[in-house]
Protein backbone atom coordinates (compact mmCIF):
# COMPACT_ATOMS: atom_id res chain seq x y z
CA UNK A 1 0.00 0.00 0.00
CA UNK A 2 1.37 3.51 -0.83
CA UNK A 3 0.77 6.83 0.39
CA UNK A 4 1.95 9.64 -1.03
CA UNK A 5 1.72 13.30 -1.63
CA UNK A 6 -0.29 14.16 -4.97
CA UNK A 7 1.56 17.12 -6.66
CA UNK A 8 -0.97 18.78 -9.38
CA UNK A 9 -1.87 15.60 -10.57
CA UNK A 10 -5.09 15.06 -8.53
CA UNK A 11 -5.83 18.71 -8.68
CA UNK A 12 -6.48 18.45 -12.37
CA UNK A 13 -8.44 15.54 -11.79
CA UNK A 14 -10.59 17.33 -9.49
CA UNK A 15 -10.26 21.01 -11.04
CA UNK A 16 -11.84 19.07 -13.80
CA UNK A 17 -14.81 17.41 -12.46
CA UNK A 18 -15.82 20.12 -11.00
CA UNK A 19 -15.31 22.36 -13.66
CA UNK A 20 -18.03 20.06 -15.46
CA UNK A 21 -21.06 22.06 -13.17
CA UNK A 22 -19.55 25.23 -13.98
CA UNK A 23 -17.75 26.03 -10.27
CA UNK A 24 -14.49 26.31 -8.92
CA UNK A 25 -14.05 24.57 -5.47
CA UNK A 26 -10.73 25.70 -3.83
CA UNK A 27 -9.24 22.93 -1.40
CA UNK A 28 -5.89 23.33 0.13
CA UNK A 29 -3.83 20.43 -2.22
CA UNK A 30 -1.21 20.17 0.72
CA UNK A 31 -3.37 18.22 2.70
CA UNK A 32 -4.69 15.79 -0.17
CA UNK A 33 -3.17 12.52 -0.23
CA UNK A 34 -3.74 9.52 -2.21
CA UNK A 35 -3.80 6.22 -1.57
CA UNK A 36 -3.55 3.76 -4.24
CA UNK A 37 -6.57 5.23 -6.53
CA UNK A 38 -8.23 6.93 -3.41
CA UNK A 39 -7.86 10.45 -2.76
CA UNK A 40 -8.92 11.95 0.73
CA UNK A 41 -8.32 15.48 2.43
CA UNK A 42 -6.94 15.70 5.54
CA UNK A 43 -7.15 17.63 8.70
CA UNK A 44 -3.60 19.48 9.47
CA UNK A 45 -4.02 17.34 12.79
CA UNK A 46 -4.88 14.55 10.85
CA UNK A 47 -2.20 14.44 8.58
CA UNK A 48 0.27 15.20 11.15
CA UNK A 49 -0.40 11.73 13.53
CA UNK A 50 -1.36 9.57 11.11
CA UNK A 51 1.32 6.70 9.79
CA UNK A 52 1.53 5.37 6.73
CA UNK A 53 -0.28 2.32 5.49
CA UNK A 54 -3.95 4.03 5.81
CA UNK A 55 -7.32 1.86 4.71
CA UNK A 56 -8.79 5.40 4.58
CA UNK A 57 -8.58 8.81 6.14
CA UNK A 58 -10.21 11.88 6.72
CA UNK A 59 -12.44 13.00 4.00
CA UNK A 60 -12.86 10.70 1.15
CA UNK A 61 -12.89 12.76 -2.29
CA UNK A 62 -13.39 9.85 -5.07
CA UNK A 63 -11.29 7.57 -6.54
CA UNK A 64 -9.67 7.21 -10.60
CA UNK A 65 -10.44 4.66 -12.28
CA UNK A 66 -8.29 4.41 -15.47
CA UNK A 67 -9.65 7.84 -16.79
CA UNK A 68 -12.63 8.57 -15.16
CA UNK A 69 -12.77 10.52 -11.90
CA UNK A 70 -15.75 8.88 -9.67
CA UNK A 71 -16.47 11.94 -6.85
CA UNK A 72 -17.23 10.53 -3.54
CA UNK A 73 -20.73 12.07 -1.53
CA UNK A 74 -18.48 14.13 0.91
CA UNK A 75 -17.34 15.76 -2.65
CA UNK A 76 -20.35 16.38 -4.02
CA UNK A 77 -21.80 18.52 -1.06
CA UNK A 78 -18.62 20.56 -1.05
CA UNK A 79 -19.09 21.55 -4.68
CA UNK A 80 -22.92 22.28 -3.68
CA UNK A 81 -21.78 24.65 -1.18
CA UNK A 82 -20.68 26.89 -4.01
CA UNK A 83 -22.20 28.27 -7.58
CA UNK A 84 -22.20 25.15 -9.10
CA UNK A 85 -25.05 24.05 -11.68
CA UNK A 86 -27.20 22.83 -9.54
CA UNK A 87 -31.71 21.71 -10.07
CA UNK A 88 -33.74 21.65 -7.10
CA UNK A 89 -36.12 18.43 -7.40
CA UNK A 90 -39.51 18.41 -5.58
CA UNK A 91 -40.06 15.70 -2.75
CA UNK A 92 -41.31 13.28 -4.92
CA UNK A 93 -38.77 13.61 -7.31
CA UNK A 94 -35.41 13.37 -4.60
CA UNK A 95 -36.96 9.96 -3.94
CA UNK A 96 -37.11 8.75 -7.25
CA UNK A 97 -33.92 10.33 -8.58
CA UNK A 98 -32.53 8.48 -5.20
CA UNK A 99 -34.25 5.19 -6.19
CA UNK A 100 -31.61 5.42 -9.87
CA UNK A 101 -34.23 7.05 -11.89
CA UNK A 102 -33.69 10.15 -14.12
CA UNK A 103 -35.63 13.44 -13.28
CA UNK A 104 -38.32 15.25 -15.60
CA UNK A 105 -38.96 18.80 -16.00
CA UNK A 106 -42.12 18.67 -13.49
CA UNK A 107 -39.87 17.48 -10.80
CA UNK A 108 -37.86 20.56 -10.91
CA UNK A 109 -39.05 23.21 -8.72
CA UNK A 110 -35.60 25.38 -9.20
CA UNK A 111 -32.56 25.46 -11.51
CA UNK A 112 -30.05 27.81 -12.41
CA UNK A 113 -30.04 27.65 -15.90
CA UNK A 114 -27.51 25.04 -16.68
CA UNK A 115 -27.47 24.53 -20.02
CA UNK A 116 -27.72 21.06 -22.20
CA UNK A 117 -24.93 18.78 -22.36
CA UNK A 118 -23.54 20.37 -18.83
CA UNK A 119 -23.59 18.42 -15.59
CA UNK A 120 -25.51 19.41 -12.56
CA UNK A 121 -25.91 18.81 -9.10
CA UNK A 122 -29.16 17.79 -7.63
CA UNK A 123 -30.42 19.13 -4.48
CA UNK A 124 -33.83 18.67 -2.56
CA UNK A 125 -35.55 20.97 -0.77
CA UNK A 126 -33.80 21.77 2.13
CA UNK A 127 -30.38 22.07 -0.41
CA UNK A 128 -29.06 19.12 0.74
CA UNK A 129 -26.93 17.38 -2.53
CA UNK A 130 -28.81 13.86 -3.28
CA UNK A 131 -25.85 13.65 -6.37
CA UNK A 132 -25.63 14.65 -10.18
CA UNK A 133 -26.66 14.39 -13.39
CA UNK A 134 -26.35 15.06 -16.96
CA UNK A 135 -28.83 18.09 -18.57
CA UNK A 136 -30.63 16.53 -21.42
CA UNK A 137 -32.12 19.30 -22.61
CA UNK A 138 -32.23 23.55 -22.23
CA UNK A 139 -34.67 23.23 -19.14
CA UNK A 140 -36.03 26.32 -19.36
CA UNK A 141 -39.07 26.92 -22.33
CA UNK A 142 -40.05 23.01 -21.84
CA UNK A 143 -42.14 22.96 -18.97
CA UNK A 144 -44.47 19.80 -19.69
CA UNK A 145 -41.77 18.22 -21.98
CA UNK A 146 -42.22 14.20 -21.41
CA UNK A 147 -38.22 13.77 -22.45
CA UNK A 148 -36.05 13.15 -19.70
CA UNK A 149 -34.39 16.27 -18.44
CA UNK A 150 -31.36 15.52 -15.87
CA UNK A 151 -30.66 11.95 -16.82
CA UNK A 152 -29.11 10.30 -13.71
CA UNK A 153 -25.36 9.41 -12.97
CA UNK A 154 -24.77 8.71 -9.66
CA UNK A 155 -27.39 9.36 -6.30
CA UNK A 156 -27.39 8.42 -2.70
CA UNK A 157 -28.91 5.22 -3.10
CA UNK A 158 -25.35 4.04 -4.16
CA UNK A 159 -24.80 3.58 -0.78
CA UNK A 160 -27.20 0.30 -0.39
CA UNK A 161 -26.33 -0.69 -4.23
CA UNK A 162 -22.96 -0.59 -3.46
CA UNK A 163 -23.64 -2.99 -0.09
CA UNK A 164 -25.66 -5.50 -2.63
CA UNK A 165 -22.77 -5.70 -4.96
CA UNK A 166 -20.10 -6.55 -2.34
CA UNK A 167 -19.76 -10.52 -2.58
CA UNK A 168 -21.62 -11.96 0.95
CA UNK A 169 -20.56 -14.56 3.29
CA UNK A 170 -22.19 -16.64 5.70
CA UNK A 171 -20.72 -14.62 9.09
CA UNK A 172 -20.73 -15.95 12.55
CA UNK A 173 -22.84 -13.42 14.88
CA UNK A 174 -19.89 -11.71 17.06
CA UNK B 1 -24.77 13.31 12.90
CA UNK B 2 -24.79 16.62 10.20
CA UNK B 3 -27.93 18.05 11.91
CA UNK B 4 -30.00 18.87 15.03
CA UNK B 5 -31.16 16.35 16.88
CA UNK B 6 -35.25 17.68 17.09
CA UNK B 7 -34.99 18.38 13.05
CA UNK B 8 -34.04 14.76 12.59
CA UNK B 9 -36.61 13.55 14.70
CA UNK B 10 -39.39 15.73 13.20
CA UNK B 11 -37.79 15.21 9.34
CA UNK B 12 -38.68 10.97 10.70
CA UNK B 13 -41.95 11.62 11.92
CA UNK B 14 -43.02 13.09 8.84
CA UNK B 15 -41.99 10.03 6.99
CA UNK B 16 -44.90 8.46 9.47
CA UNK B 17 -42.01 6.81 11.33
CA UNK B 18 -43.05 6.29 14.59
CA UNK B 19 -40.46 7.01 17.74
CA UNK B 20 -39.92 6.61 20.58
CA UNK B 21 -36.90 8.16 23.32
CA UNK B 22 -35.39 5.76 24.69
CA UNK B 23 -35.16 6.73 28.67
CA UNK B 24 -31.09 5.72 28.75
CA UNK B 25 -29.65 7.55 26.16
CA UNK B 26 -28.92 10.91 25.23
CA UNK B 27 -29.40 10.69 21.75
CA UNK B 28 -30.93 7.40 20.69
CA UNK B 29 -34.60 6.29 19.65
CA UNK B 30 -36.65 3.02 18.96
CA UNK B 31 -38.52 2.90 15.86
CA UNK B 32 -41.74 1.60 16.93
CA UNK B 33 -43.65 1.95 13.67
CA UNK B 34 -42.61 1.95 9.93
CA UNK B 35 -43.61 0.91 6.97
CA UNK B 36 -40.36 0.99 5.12
CA UNK B 37 -36.92 0.14 5.59
CA UNK B 38 -34.98 3.08 7.96
CA UNK B 39 -32.17 2.00 6.39
CA UNK B 40 -33.17 3.44 3.01
CA UNK B 41 -34.41 7.00 3.56
CA UNK B 42 -33.02 9.85 1.92
CA UNK B 43 -31.67 11.13 5.78
CA UNK B 44 -30.22 8.14 6.35
CA UNK B 45 -28.15 8.68 3.40
CA UNK B 46 -27.82 11.53 3.52
CA UNK B 47 -25.99 10.71 6.80
CA UNK B 48 -28.23 12.62 9.37
CA UNK B 49 -28.84 9.39 11.44
CA UNK B 50 -27.16 5.92 12.05
CA UNK B 51 -29.07 2.58 13.33
CA UNK B 52 -27.36 0.67 16.11
CA UNK B 53 -28.80 -1.26 18.95
CA UNK B 54 -29.72 0.69 21.75
CA UNK B 55 -27.39 -1.10 24.43
CA UNK B 56 -24.51 -0.93 21.76
CA UNK B 57 -25.07 3.00 21.86
CA UNK B 58 -23.56 3.36 25.28
CA UNK B 59 -19.86 2.63 24.90
CA UNK B 60 -19.21 5.35 22.98
CA UNK B 61 -20.75 7.47 25.85
CA UNK B 62 -18.46 6.82 28.54
CA UNK B 63 -15.28 8.58 28.18
CA UNK B 64 -15.26 11.54 30.51
CA UNK B 65 -13.85 13.56 27.33
CA UNK B 66 -13.35 12.84 23.82
CA UNK B 67 -12.98 16.42 21.82
CA UNK B 68 -9.73 16.79 20.63
CA UNK B 69 -8.30 13.36 22.06
CA UNK B 70 -6.43 10.34 20.30
CA UNK B 71 -8.93 7.40 20.43
CA UNK B 72 -8.55 4.01 19.35
CA UNK B 73 -11.46 1.90 18.08
CA UNK B 74 -9.58 -1.53 18.03
CA UNK B 75 -12.39 -3.72 16.60
CA UNK B 76 -14.32 -0.69 14.22
CA UNK B 77 -16.57 -2.35 11.55
CA UNK B 78 -19.19 -1.74 10.35
CA UNK B 79 -18.26 1.40 11.83
CA UNK B 80 -21.83 2.31 14.08
CA UNK B 81 -19.17 3.40 17.30
CA UNK B 82 -16.86 4.73 15.29
CA UNK B 83 -19.23 7.30 13.95
CA UNK B 84 -21.50 7.76 17.29
CA UNK B 85 -17.13 8.61 18.39
CA UNK B 86 -16.99 10.85 15.67
CA UNK B 87 -20.17 12.69 16.26
CA UNK B 88 -19.57 12.69 20.24
CA UNK B 89 -15.68 14.20 19.17
CA UNK B 90 -17.66 16.38 16.87
CA UNK B 91 -15.30 15.76 14.19
CA UNK B 92 -11.86 16.84 16.25
CA UNK B 93 -9.25 15.04 17.53
CA UNK B 94 -8.23 12.03 15.29
CA UNK B 95 -10.23 8.18 15.66
CA UNK B 96 -8.12 5.71 15.08
CA UNK B 97 -10.28 2.48 13.47
CA UNK B 98 -8.85 -0.68 13.23
CA UNK B 99 -10.39 -3.77 11.82
CA UNK B 100 -8.65 -7.40 10.91
CA UNK B 101 -10.90 -8.45 8.55
CA UNK B 102 -10.36 -6.64 4.94
CA UNK B 103 -13.91 -8.05 3.80
CA UNK B 104 -15.53 -5.48 6.50
CA UNK B 105 -13.53 -2.87 5.77
CA UNK B 106 -15.97 -1.58 3.01
CA UNK B 107 -18.91 -1.58 5.37
CA UNK B 108 -17.15 0.62 7.64
CA UNK B 109 -15.57 3.06 5.45
CA UNK B 110 -18.98 3.07 3.49
CA UNK B 111 -20.08 4.43 7.12
CA UNK B 112 -17.47 7.08 7.43
CA UNK B 113 -18.50 8.62 4.08
CA UNK B 114 -22.42 8.45 4.65
CA UNK B 115 -22.06 10.24 7.72
CA UNK B 116 -19.50 12.80 6.48
CA UNK B 117 -16.68 11.67 9.27
CA UNK B 118 -13.69 13.82 8.65
CA UNK B 119 -11.60 12.93 11.69
CA UNK B 120 -10.72 9.09 11.29
CA UNK B 121 -7.86 6.81 9.76
CA UNK B 122 -9.31 3.64 9.11
CA UNK B 123 -6.40 0.60 8.91
CA UNK B 124 -6.54 -3.16 7.95
CA UNK B 125 -5.10 -4.41 11.27
CA UNK B 126 -5.26 -6.74 14.47
CA UNK B 127 -6.18 -5.06 17.07
CA UNK B 128 -3.62 -7.15 18.78
CA UNK B 129 -0.64 -5.77 16.45
CA UNK B 130 -2.14 -1.37 17.30
CA UNK B 131 1.30 -1.21 19.16
CA UNK B 132 2.33 -0.97 15.02
CA UNK B 133 0.92 2.23 14.77
CA UNK B 134 3.38 3.62 17.46
CA UNK B 135 0.49 5.88 18.77
CA UNK B 136 -0.58 6.64 22.54
CA UNK B 137 -3.62 7.07 22.95
CA UNK B 138 -5.88 9.28 25.34
CA UNK B 139 -8.90 6.69 25.06
CA UNK B 140 -9.80 3.40 23.60
CA UNK B 141 -12.72 1.80 22.72
CA UNK B 142 -12.77 -2.05 23.05
CA UNK B 143 -15.70 -3.64 21.30
CA UNK B 144 -14.65 -6.75 21.55
CA UNK B 145 -15.73 -9.97 19.09
CA UNK B 146 -17.29 -11.94 21.42
CA UNK B 147 -19.69 -14.85 21.52
CA UNK B 148 -22.70 -13.10 20.90
CA UNK B 149 -26.11 -13.69 23.05
CA UNK B 150 -29.44 -15.16 21.90
CA UNK B 151 -30.67 -12.76 21.68
CA UNK B 152 -29.04 -11.64 18.47
CA UNK B 153 -28.85 -15.09 17.47
CA UNK B 154 -31.63 -17.63 17.72
CA UNK B 155 -29.60 -20.37 16.27
CA UNK B 156 -26.98 -19.15 19.29
CA UNK B 157 -27.77 -22.67 21.43
CA UNK B 158 -27.29 -24.96 18.42
CA UNK B 159 -23.78 -22.65 17.14
CA UNK B 160 -21.59 -22.16 20.47
CA UNK B 161 -20.01 -24.76 22.53
CA UNK B 162 -17.75 -23.87 25.68
CA UNK B 163 -14.56 -23.95 23.58
CA UNK B 164 -15.75 -20.63 21.91
CA UNK B 165 -16.43 -19.00 24.76
CA UNK B 166 -13.02 -19.81 25.87
CA UNK B 167 -11.26 -19.20 22.62
CA UNK B 168 -12.93 -15.70 22.46
CA UNK B 169 -11.93 -14.66 25.91
CA UNK B 170 -8.51 -15.60 25.51
CA UNK B 171 -8.53 -13.09 22.20
CA UNK B 172 -10.19 -10.76 24.69
CA UNK B 173 -7.53 -10.72 26.96
CA UNK B 174 -5.02 -10.39 24.00
CA UNK B 175 -6.78 -7.50 22.81
CA UNK B 176 -7.08 -5.37 26.27
CA UNK B 177 -2.95 -6.29 26.95
CA UNK B 178 -2.27 -4.71 23.59
CA UNK B 179 -4.40 -1.48 24.46
CA UNK B 180 -2.53 -1.10 27.50
CA UNK B 181 0.36 -1.17 26.39
CA UNK B 182 -0.63 1.70 23.65
CA UNK B 183 -2.97 3.88 25.74
CA UNK B 184 -1.62 6.88 27.81
CA UNK B 185 -1.08 6.84 31.69
CA UNK B 186 -3.88 7.70 33.26
CA UNK B 187 -5.82 6.84 29.89
CA UNK B 188 -9.83 5.16 29.26
CA UNK B 189 -10.24 1.77 28.03
CA UNK B 190 -13.83 0.94 27.67
CA UNK B 191 -14.43 -2.54 27.04
CA UNK B 192 -17.91 -3.79 25.88
CA UNK B 193 -19.12 -7.44 24.53
CA UNK B 194 -22.66 -8.19 23.47
CA UNK B 195 -22.04 -11.50 25.28
CA UNK B 196 -23.61 -12.80 28.92
CA UNK B 197 -20.66 -15.26 29.02
CA UNK B 198 -18.78 -14.51 32.78
CA UNK B 199 -15.63 -15.67 31.10
CA UNK B 200 -16.10 -13.24 28.29
CA UNK B 201 -17.16 -10.22 30.79
CA UNK B 202 -16.06 -10.10 34.88
CA UNK B 203 -13.36 -12.94 34.57
CA UNK B 204 -11.95 -10.95 32.01
CA UNK B 205 -11.90 -7.47 33.81
CA UNK B 206 -10.83 -9.81 37.20
CA UNK B 207 -7.94 -10.97 35.10
CA UNK B 208 -6.83 -7.32 33.79
CA UNK B 209 -7.11 -5.98 37.45
CA UNK B 210 -4.87 -7.82 38.40
CA UNK B 211 -2.43 -8.52 35.37
CA UNK B 212 -2.28 -5.16 33.77
CA UNK B 213 -3.03 -3.02 36.81
CA UNK B 214 -6.14 -1.52 35.48
CA UNK B 215 -8.61 0.23 37.95
CA UNK B 216 -12.76 -0.31 37.24
CA UNK B 217 -13.98 3.15 37.09
CA UNK B 218 -17.77 3.57 38.18
CA UNK B 219 -20.10 4.30 35.56
CA UNK B 220 -23.87 5.91 35.22
CA UNK B 221 -25.39 4.77 32.66
CA UNK B 222 -28.29 2.01 32.07
CA UNK B 223 -27.56 -1.61 33.42
CA UNK B 224 -27.49 -3.74 36.64
CA UNK B 225 -23.91 -4.52 38.49
CA UNK B 226 -21.20 -6.49 37.13
CA UNK B 227 -21.67 -9.76 39.02
CA UNK B 228 -18.80 -10.22 41.77
CA UNK B 229 -19.42 -13.96 42.86
CA UNK B 230 -19.49 -16.37 39.76
CA UNK B 231 -19.90 -20.03 40.12
CA UNK B 232 -18.85 -19.94 43.84
CA UNK B 233 -15.26 -17.58 43.08
CA UNK B 234 -14.94 -14.17 44.73
CA UNK B 235 -13.83 -11.45 42.28
CA UNK B 236 -12.73 -7.70 42.58
CA UNK B 237 -14.99 -5.87 44.50
CA UNK B 238 -14.98 -3.05 42.04
CA UNK B 239 -16.16 -5.14 39.24
CA UNK B 240 -19.85 -4.03 40.75
CA UNK B 241 -18.56 -0.97 38.86
CA UNK B 242 -19.06 -2.82 35.47
CA UNK B 243 -22.90 -2.81 34.06
CA UNK B 244 -24.63 -6.13 32.94
CA UNK B 245 -27.34 -5.34 30.81
CA UNK B 246 -29.65 -8.35 30.76
CA UNK B 247 -31.54 -8.66 27.32
CA UNK B 248 -35.48 -6.87 27.78
CA UNK B 249 -35.63 -3.95 25.81
CA UNK B 250 -31.97 -4.37 24.49
CA UNK B 251 -29.64 -6.95 23.29
CA UNK B 252 -27.87 -8.66 26.25
CA UNK B 253 -24.52 -6.43 26.81
CA UNK B 254 -21.65 -6.06 28.85
CA UNK B 255 -19.85 -3.14 29.50
CA UNK B 256 -16.98 -1.40 31.83
CA UNK B 257 -14.57 1.49 31.92
CA UNK B 258 -11.28 1.18 33.02
CA UNK B 259 -8.52 3.07 34.01
CA UNK B 260 -4.25 3.14 32.95
CA UNK B 261 -2.63 3.70 35.92
CA UNK B 262 0.74 4.99 35.71
CA UNK B 263 3.31 2.32 36.51
CA UNK B 264 5.15 3.22 40.51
Amino acid sequence: MQTQKTGGILMKEINDFVAQFNATLILDESQIVKNRNRYYLLSKNLKQQIPKGFFYAGEYLGAVKGTSFFPSFILLAKIAQTKANKIMVDKKTSWLFICGRDIFRQGIVKENNPKKGDHTLVINEKNECLGFGKIMLNLRGVPDSKEVAVKNILDLGDFLRREKRQPRRKQRSN
Amino acid sequence: MNSDLDTVVSRLESLGIMLEKIPFLQDGYWIQKTKFSVGATAEYLLGLYSIQEAAAQIPATLFTELKNRIVLDSCASPGGKTVHLANLMSNTGVIFALEIKERKMFALTNQLERCHVKNSAVYNLDAREASKLNIKFDCALLDVPCSGNPTIDREWFNKRTSEDIHRNARRQRQILTEAVKVTKDDGEIVYATCSLEPEENEFNIDWAITALNLKVEPIYCHGQKGLTNIFGKQLDPTIKNCKRIWPENTQGFFVCKLKKQAAS
